[in-house]
């Protein structure tokens, strides 16, 4: 089954968030996702110690550099989709999990510095794409984005897409109910009502049909 | 609220590229890393035994021909290897005029 990396060396970019978002969208699609934790900050530990987790979603915390590429082998021939929260920093950790990746996504807010700090993340995918001599497939999602766009979310969006990063479409927008989720734990379905549920569970589901439609594509 | 998926998934069309987890991949994954300031950043353990958790002990340590003669003597008296450490202990206080071996 495909591996996701969720990979930014900037912290508070929204990896975590967009780590658990997907993985239970995926699952009540009908996939078997396994989260992996590789973050000091264990905020998917945490989700997950909220409330019993939602079906077809398993949990692998405390995952180190030694054991990441194995622990990754494995899952994958677990027969679900692997979902791996790296740290917010660049450490081999996240250079080794962008390797044993069929997907990249790089989470940013809409802000200059998330996106020079993300670029990096891209930056290392190039290289690594040379030196294993395999595409690895990446692309960006702005996080916390808001109903009316600023003019550096325009012109942040239009340098990437200039630059030919592949940008989902929906962002993820800030949304009480998605911080929601590491409050109460589970997935939108079961939190209790924040604002609007039935936006962000249009937003949440269409971000993840999104990226399902990314695994389908050939690499080319 | 609808509890159907507004998309479903079919998982057969779901596969998992080929990709090489090797020690030669992964040093050249490393290698890519360290280009880009994606280094090693796994805390570090203090160099040295760690105090015993049941005793609070450090045990010091010696060089390997002494550890393996410590070793070869408890056993050939049946004792732990601290009996012959806290009689060569009881043998320096005394040379030294130590209360330590009380």
């Amino acid at each position: 089954m495909p591996v996701i990396a969720i990979a930014s060396p900037k912290g508070g970019a929204g990896k975590s968030t967009t780590a658990v978002i997907l993985a239970t969208e995926l699952a009540h699609a009908g996939a078997e996702v396994t989260l992996l934790d590789c973050d000091p900050n264990r905020s998917i530990s945490l989700w997950a110690s909220r409330s019993p987790l939602p079906a077809r979603v398993t949990v692998r915390s405390d995952i180190g550099e030694s054991e990441i590429v194995r622990v990754i082998k494995r899952c994958d021939a677990d027969g679900a989709v692997v979902i791996i929260d790296l740290e917010g920093i660049a450490s081999r950790l996240v250079s080794r999990a962008i390797s044993q990746a069929d997907l990249v996504i790089t989470p940013m807010r809409a802000t200059t510095l998330d996106a020079t700090i993300g670029a990096r993340a891209l930056a290392l995918i190039a290289e690594e794409e040379e030196a294993l001599g395999r595409r690895i497939r990446h692309a960006a999602v702005f996080t916390m984005t808001r109903a009316i766009r600023s003019k550096q979310h325009s012109g942040i969006e239009a340098s990437l897409r200039g630059q030919g990063v592949d940008l989902i479409e929906p962002s993820l927008m800030e949304r009480a109910a998605f911080s929601a989720l590491f409050e109460f734990g589970g997935d939108l379905r079961s939190i209790p009502a924040q604002g609007r549920m039935d936006g962000a569970l249009e937003n949440a589901a269409a971000f993840a049909q999104a990226v399902y439609t990314r695994l389908l594509e050939p690499v080319e | 609220m609808s509890k159907k998926p507004p998309f479903s998934i079919d998982l057969g069309n779901l596969k998992s590229r080929p990709k090489d987890g090797s020690a030669a991949a992964v040093a050249k994954a490393d290698l890519a890393g360290e280009e880009h300031g994606f280094v090693d950043r796994e805390p570090r353990r203090r160099p040295g035994r760690r105090p015993s958790p049941r005793t609070g002990q450090v045990h010091a340590k010696v060089l390997p021909h002494v550890s393996e003669a410590i070793a070869s003597e408890a056993k050939r008296r049946g004792v732990q290897q601290g009996v012959l450490i806290e009689e060569a202990w009881a043998l320096y206080c005394a040379r030294h005029g130590l209360a330590g071996d009380e």
